[in-house]
Order: structure tokens, then C-alpha cells, then sequence
């Protein structure tokens, strides 16, 4: 059994919901139609995918459409979830991305319309990975992120949530581009590197 | 055995949804081919998620919790029995039906793009020993999809970039300055990279290749060539 005091609770509403918790009831959500899981998903995950949807530059109208589409998405599709492939934040995060590609990229949805593929493609090559791993992954990433240089993390946070390409991250910070790719490479190259201590 | 792999740039950006059309279908296809790369977009999704989790939350308008059940009751579960695992419209059972077929050699992506497989391509021959179609893909701007056919014992022309080429072997291999190139390799050239390909075995060799600017011919015939090439 890994060690789980590295799960580290998110305080909401009084309510302590850990990566775990959040898996458990997508899982719930997915076999059972579970209203009242669906809500405590939606009041964990709604506020902050408007964030999401926000930093588009999208207006507040489009971003209330949106989680509302990105929900119906994890209604019709959570008996697909399984958390011993990935996390629920993660699971949600690539429905949102595939919500907003298609919203305001549509020339390139039809690359990202069938990404579940790839989840399952994955875990014939790699078998069973527990779920207490995938929670334990989660909270890892969220440390690595905290360890990350700040020039690093920002140039992370911007290529996944301002929809922006390298080359205009570059523009927005007057760095030269091939700076910003190697502040990308370093930074994932140091998440990956906590990531694979994990495994042995 | 693949030897050349996507960039952490390229994995990323990919992993976001911030890539242009044509290249995110280039990065699709490759993960098609390559287990070690989809597990590094599969620990960037984490990061993905990992970051969502810890965005601020924002008030939402009211109701919009029971506005959703609203939409949700009369809703059926998608293909709940059945043991694939994902069917989300009608395209997609198309995408699934096409990849069935697509053969050992061609990505099931680009089938789907394509119609048909590498023997009903109509190749336009574009210099000595190099075909090339344009994929209907509309991509960024400036942006151009392609694959191109190179013959062996053909040099194609020496080039460089203004923008970013990013190529994927789909058959054969080619070798040009920087190395050896074979079924699954990526290639990654930036602005400075000047480079000569060559097909180095019997077989023809054929490559998706974006691009983000037009590439820009050296040496040979610069002014007659570049016209005919339209690239
Ligand atoms: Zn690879």
C-alpha cells in the first residue's frame, strides 16, 4: 500500500474532496447515474472550468454554454471512465479542451473527436496500473507543479489554458521562442522525471 | 523501432488543443504508431488536469446545476452496451469504420482524411523524383499539409525555413544531414535548418509533412522550380 497522507484534500464547502474522492464518484456517476454524485461533481469542477472557459477571452454567456456542454459530455460518457487510467481532473480536463477546440477551433476537431481511443490503446501496452496510483499521480503533479521554477510554471499554465501557440506565448512575454520552448522542456522534463520515481 | 520522436513542445502544445490543425493530425498519427510517446501525452494530460484542479474557482450563474439535469433527463446514455469505447455522433462510428480498413501502413487518421489508402493517392509530380498531395485540411494560416513521395536516387532540393517543417515517415526512410529518418520518425525542423532528404533504400518513401511558411529552395533551379512546387 502506497503512503496515503500524500493525498492532499481540497477544502470545499466544508467538505474535504481528495483526487480520490473525485475518481470514486465519476466511477459512481458512470455505474449508477448518480444524481447527487453528478452535483458534487459539478460544484467541484463547474466554478473552475469557468475559469477555464474564461481565459479564452470568451465572454461569460459562452463560458456558462460551455460547462454546460462539457457536463452533458460526463453524463453520456462516465460509464467509459476508468480511474486506473487517469484522474477525474484529468478525464474532465480533456473533455473541456475537446469542448473548446470545437467551439473555437472546429478545423482541427475532428483530430480530437475520438480521444478516448487512445486512453484504452494505452493501457494495452502498460496493463493494470491501481487506482490508488492514479490518485497518488495526481497530488504528485500538483507538488511537482508547486516545485517548478516561476518561469517555468507560467509558460505551463499559458500553452494549457490561453489557447495560445508557442510562438505567441513568446510574443506575450518578448521572449525569444526558443526560450520559451526550453523553459517548456525543462519543466516537463522535471515533471516527468517525478513521475517515473513513482513507478520503481 | 522508432527513433525519432515528438518534441516536449510538440507533446504539450498537442496535449493543451493549441496546435494548428495539420499538426495536431501529424502528432495524432505518430501517437497512433508510438507507445512511448503517448505515454508522455498521457502524463501532460495529467499535468492538464492536475492544473484545472487548482484554477480559481468563479462564481457561476444561478441554477445552472438544474438547468443541466433539465437537459439531461430525457437524455439516454450513449452506447452504454456496447464494448467500444467511444461513440459520441455518427462521424466517429464512420472514423471507426474507415480504421478497420486502413491497412498496416496508413494512420487510421488520415485514412479518415484521405477516403482511401497510399495506392489511390493522385500524385502530381512536383521536381525529379518528388510527388507531392495537398491534404484538404485547412490548418492556421500559411499552414500546408502534404505528402510527399520521394523516389530513390533523387536528391531533393536543398532547402531551409522560414517557419517550422515537422514530417512524419510514413513508408520507406530518407536520410538528409541531420540523420536517418524510417517508418514512425518524426522530424523537427526550425528556421535554421537547411537540409538536403534523400531516399536511401529501394523503396519509395512517403512522408506527411506540415508546414507553416514556404519553404524556400536553394540551389536547384531556384526561380523555375519554386513555381511548379507551389511550396
Ligand atoms: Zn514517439
Amino acid at each position: 500500500m502506497r503512503n496515503m497522507q500524500l493525498t492532499v484534500g481540497i477544502l470545499e464547502k466544508g467538505r474535504v474532496l481528495a483526487t480520490e474522492d473525485l475518481n470514486k464518484l465519476l466511477v459512481t456517476l458512470g455505474r449508477d447515474r448518480c444524481k447527487a454524485c453528478f452535483r458534487t461533481l459539478f460544484e467541484h469542477f463547474a466554478p473552475r472550468l469557468k475559469s477555464f472557459f474564461l481565459k479564452v477571452g470568451t465572454n461569460e454567456e459562452v463560458a456558462e454554454e460551455l460547462i454546460q456542454e462539457t457536463f452533458v459530455q460526463i453524463w453520456r460518457k462516465s460509464h467509459l471512465y476508468d480511474p486506473s487510467k487517469a484522474a477525474a481532473s484529468t478525464w474532465i480536463f480533456t473533455i473541456a479542451r475537446n469542448r473548446r477546440i470545437d467551439r473555437f477551433r472546429s478545423e482541427k476537431s475532428f483530430v480530437y473527436r475520438d480521444d478516448q481511443y487512445f486512453a484504452d490503446m494505452l493501457v494495452m501496452e502498460e496493463q493494470q496500473i491501481d487506482d490508488v496510483y492514479r490518485g497518488e499521480l495526481n497530488e504528485k503533479i500538483k507538488d511537482a507543479i508547486g516545485l517548478l521554477s516561476a518561469n517555468q510554471a507560467e509558460v505551463v499554465r499559458l500553452s494549457f489554458f490561453d489557447d495560445i501557440s508557442h510562438r505567441e506565448i513568446a510574443q506575450k512575454l518578448s521572449l525569444p521562442l526558443g526560450t520559451v520552448k526550453s523553459r517548456l522542456r525543462l519543466a516537463f522534463k522535471h515533471l516527468r522525471t517525478i513521475l517515473k520515481e513513482m513507478d520503481q | 523501432m522508432i527513433n525519432h520522436h515528438l518534441s516536449d513542445e510538440m507533446i504539450l502544445a498537442y496535449a493543451a488543443g493549441s496546435l494548428p490543425a495539420g499538426q495536431a493530425m501529424l502528432v495524432r498519427c505518430h501517437l497512433d504508431m508510438c507507445p512511448h510517446c503517448l505515454q508522455r501525452l498521457m502524463d501532460a494530460q495529467n499535468v492538464g488536469g492536475a492544473l484545472l484542479d487548482e484554477l480559481p474557482e468563479m462564481d457561476l450563474n444561478e441554477g445552472g446545476f438544474d438547468r443541466l439535469l433539465a437537459q439531461i433527463d430525457d437524455m439516454p446514455v450513449l452506447d452504454e452496451a456496447s464494448s467500444h469505447p467511444d461513440h459520441t455522433g455518427v462521424v466517429e462510428g464512420e472514423v471507426l469504420a474507415a480504421s478497420s480498413s486502413h491497412g498496416p501502413d496508413m494512420p487510421a487518421l488520415l485514412h479518415d482524411v484521405m477516403g482511401h489508402g497510399f495506392d489511390d493517392i493522385k500524385w502530381k509530380l512536383v521536381g525529379p523524383g518528388i510527388r507531392q498531395f495537398i491534404l484538404p485540411v485547412q490548418g492556421s494560416e500559411g499552414e500546408k499539409v502534404r505528402l510527399l513521395k520521394l523516389s530513390p536516387g533523387f536528391v531533393t532540393p536543398q532547402h531551409s525555413h522560414h517557419g517550422s517543417e515537422i514530417t512524419l515517415v510514413l513508408k520507406g526512410s530518407f536520410c538528409d544531414e541531420t540523420g536517418r529518418y524510417k517508418k514512425g520518425d518524426i522530424q523537427e525542423a526550425d528556421d535554421d535548418v537547411d537540409h538536403q532528404p534523400i531516399a536511401d533504400t529501394e523503396e519509395d518513401c512517403i512522408c506527411l509533412t506540415v508546414t507553416d511558411a514556404p519553404l524556400e529552395f536553394k540551389k536547384m533551379m531556384p526561380r523555375l522550380f519554386q513555381p511548379i512546387v507551389g511550396i
